[in-house]
């Protein structure tokens, strides 16, 4: 398996010490860790560490350094779970998430199935499709805010087809600005999950699909029990990557609405960068994330658990 | 039969035109907002066809460039108005701490990838452990991250009696770019170093290679594309990033990204046009490199789960 099972050869008498010194199993197997390590321990570990004493206090990035900051015990940890705003915002998260990822799979997944045979003017279409997703998020978010003005072309183009004049406060009403976070965010990623699903469908074991159809199967048999389930861990995969992401959402409500209209589209990225970088309230920041964490290192565990299995079910089809 | 599939075919046109009319409307839209004057920019009902409704002008592309500023009555008049900006010294940023980022995580993530994908490197688990870091939401990286620059200079004042800053440096972002996208490299390279079989090296070392040259003249000419491709991709990636460097860099150091976003809170109003200059301009390289690597834009996406 390791090379070190293989034939041992020995190699050339080497020239320097360095060069003998390299020439060890051991070195080469550890060298390339240590950068990576070290940058990990430094940028991750001890910010980590220190986070965790920083929300033990009251400190506020206003008021001098932390070091002069009074003792605060658990209190912000408590502020955080009694605080209606962070679980609003957390269940705000999950909604969006849900909603997008929803639609993106769903979108994604029909266009896969229309495109992914060769037919005149695939090309153009696969090109096009997959234009969103190699927009920087910033740019999209700038743009739908542009769209999505009372006054804006959306509202114009609904109001051609409809024939009425529609004004659909997109950016400034309760409702009408989650939807937008959400259209925007599915806009974008759309074109991610159709590429995963139109690969996917690609690279189908042929054998198992012919067999049905000289056994007879119809064209929505072959689909439902013979494609699908070959396509299962591909449609897992994209959807614990999508989702992952999705529930980081920042870029889209904070260029879209900054979060309002009031904490409409305040997402928890929105919320806990408003208590750090607005209200100056570090420590109840830093114990807010660590509770996210905590959540975050759940979902994690689980989706990494989810992607090993059908990571090693697509190899095992694939060796097939 | 025939008459069955004619109405597919015209079923599947209508269906993939019209979400090529979703996907194009909100792009077209933005590019053609960077052709028109303040005037145009938001009207009711919209201005749609260019010489017909809006007479096209590159005002805004000379004011964000600064080509001509001073001469041309148009963007003098702007300037006098309202705050000028302009795209240079956030383009420089973003192309030295992108490429800085993007070269040093390839040969970190690469060198690291051969080592896992050959002996093991770190145990079975460790890709899987890397992974978490991507997995992270970016804010729960961003505040530790604050409290850790707003420290850092204290105690390198404390240790070895210089200042130190880290907060709002190019050093600064450049790291923790690294940091972000090491997972990603790290998963893409595994997926091309696996691909290159073992017995190559084998023979080579045989043959009284020493490890170092197996690599040179044997493993690299393999997967140097994969190593483009994957710079490529984190280059990509790191180029959008706006969440870090909204919140840990600027004004000093200024990325695209987070230009863009200072258009947004102009306190005199939207400046519509420049702003869908500035997202015309900064999108360009990234769709030129993303259709180069298109092929790969899976892999990236998945971790190198769907390497087909």
């Amino acid at each position: 398996m390791t090379e070190s099972r293989g034939p041992a050869p020995a190699g050339p008498p080497s020239r320097t010490r360095l060069s003998r010194w390299l020439e060890r199993e051991r070195v080469f197997r550890i060298l390339p860790l240590i950068p990576v390590q070290a940058l990990v321990l430094a940028l991750l570990f001890v910010p980590m560490v220190l986070t965790v004493y920083i929300s033990l206090l009251r400190w506020r990035l206003t008021r001098g350094f932390w070091t002069d900051a009074p003792w605060g015990g658990v209190s912000n940890f408590v502020d955080a779970l009694t605080d209606e705003g962070f679980f609003d915002a957390v269940g705000r998260t999950f909604l969006f998430a849900g909603g997008s990822v929803v639609l993106e799979l769903g979108i994604g997944f029909g266009l896969a199935l229309l495109t992914y045979r060769s037919f005149r003017g695939r090309r153009f279409y696969f090109t096009v499709f997959l234009v969103p997703m190699m927009i920087i998020p910033v740019v999209v978010g700038y743009d739908f805010s542009m769209l999505l003005i009372d006054t804006g072309p959306l509202n114009s183009v609904l109001s051609a087809l409809t024939g009425r004049d529609i004004r659909i406060r997109w950016l400034s009403e309760y409702r009408a600005a989650q939807a937008a976070v959400i259209l925007a965010d599915a806009w974008q990623w759309t074109s991610l999950t159709f590429l995963i699903f139109v690969s996917g469908l690609a690279a189908l074991p042929r054998d198992p699909i012919r067999a049905a159809e000289v056994m007879g199967a119809t064209r929505w048999q072959v689909f439902r029990h013979v494609e699908l389930p070959l396509l299962k861990p591909v449609i897992v995969i994209a959807l614990v990557i999508r989702t992952m992401e999705a529930l980081k959402i920042f870029d889209m409500p904070m260029l879209l609405t900054q979060g309002g209209p009031g904490n409409a589209t305040e997402t928890i990225s929105i919320y806990l960068w408003r208590n750090a970088w607005i209200f100056n309230k570090i420590s109840y920041a830093a114990a807010a994330s660590l509770i996210l964490l905590v959540i975050f290192a759940a979902l994690i565990y689980l989706s990494i658990w989810l992607l090993r299995r059908e990571r090693s079910r697509l190899e095992a089809e694939t060796a097939r | 039969m025939t008459p069955r599939r004619h109405l597919f075919t015209v079923f599947r046109h209508t269906v993939l035109l019209l979400w090529t009319l979703v996907v194009l409307f909100p792009i077209g839209w933005m590019v053609m907002t960077s052709f028109k004057d303040s005037g145009d920019w938001v009207s009711w009902p919209a201005r749609w066809v260019p010489f017909v409704d809006f007479e096209p002008t590159l005002l805004n592309y000379r004011q964000i460039f600064y080509f001509g500023g001073s001469t041309d009555t148009g963007a003098l008049r702007r300037e006098q108005t309202e705050q000028a900006y302009n795209i240079w010294k956030a383009a420089f940023d973003s192309v030295v701490i992108v490429t800085v980022s993007s070269v040093v995580s390839l040969l970190l993530g690469s060198t690291l990838a051969y080592a896992i994908s050959r002996f093991r490197t770190g145990g079975k688990n460790y890709p899987y452990t890397i992974l978490t870091i991507r997995m992270l939401p970016p804010i729960v990286v961003a505040i530790p991250m604050l409290i850790y620059f707003a420290s850092l200079p204290e105690a390198f004042t404390w240790l070895v009696g210089r200042r130190v800053e880290f907060f709002d440096t190019y050093y600064g972002l450049t790291l923790l770019y690294i940091v972000t996208t090491l997972p990603y490299v790290i998963w893409m390279m595994l997926a091309f170093i696996d691909e290159v079989p073992r017995e190559l090296e084998h023979a080579a070392r045989l043959m009284g290679a020493s490890r170092l040259t197996t690599i040179r003249k044997v493993v690299f000419p393999l997967v140097a594309s994969g190593m483009a491709v994957t710079l490529l991709f984190v280059f990509i990636l790191n180029w959008s990033e706006f969440l870090l460097a909204l919140t840990l860099s600027q004004p000093k150091v200024l990325t695209l990204p987070v230009l863009l976003n200072k258009f947004q809170s102009a306190v005199e109003g939207r400046l519509y046009g420049p702003q869908a200059a500035i997202g015309t301009v900064v999108t360009i390289p990234v769709v030129v490199l993303g259709f180069l690597i298109q092929k790969h834009l899976v892999k990236g996406f998945s971790f190198g789960m769907i390497r087909r």
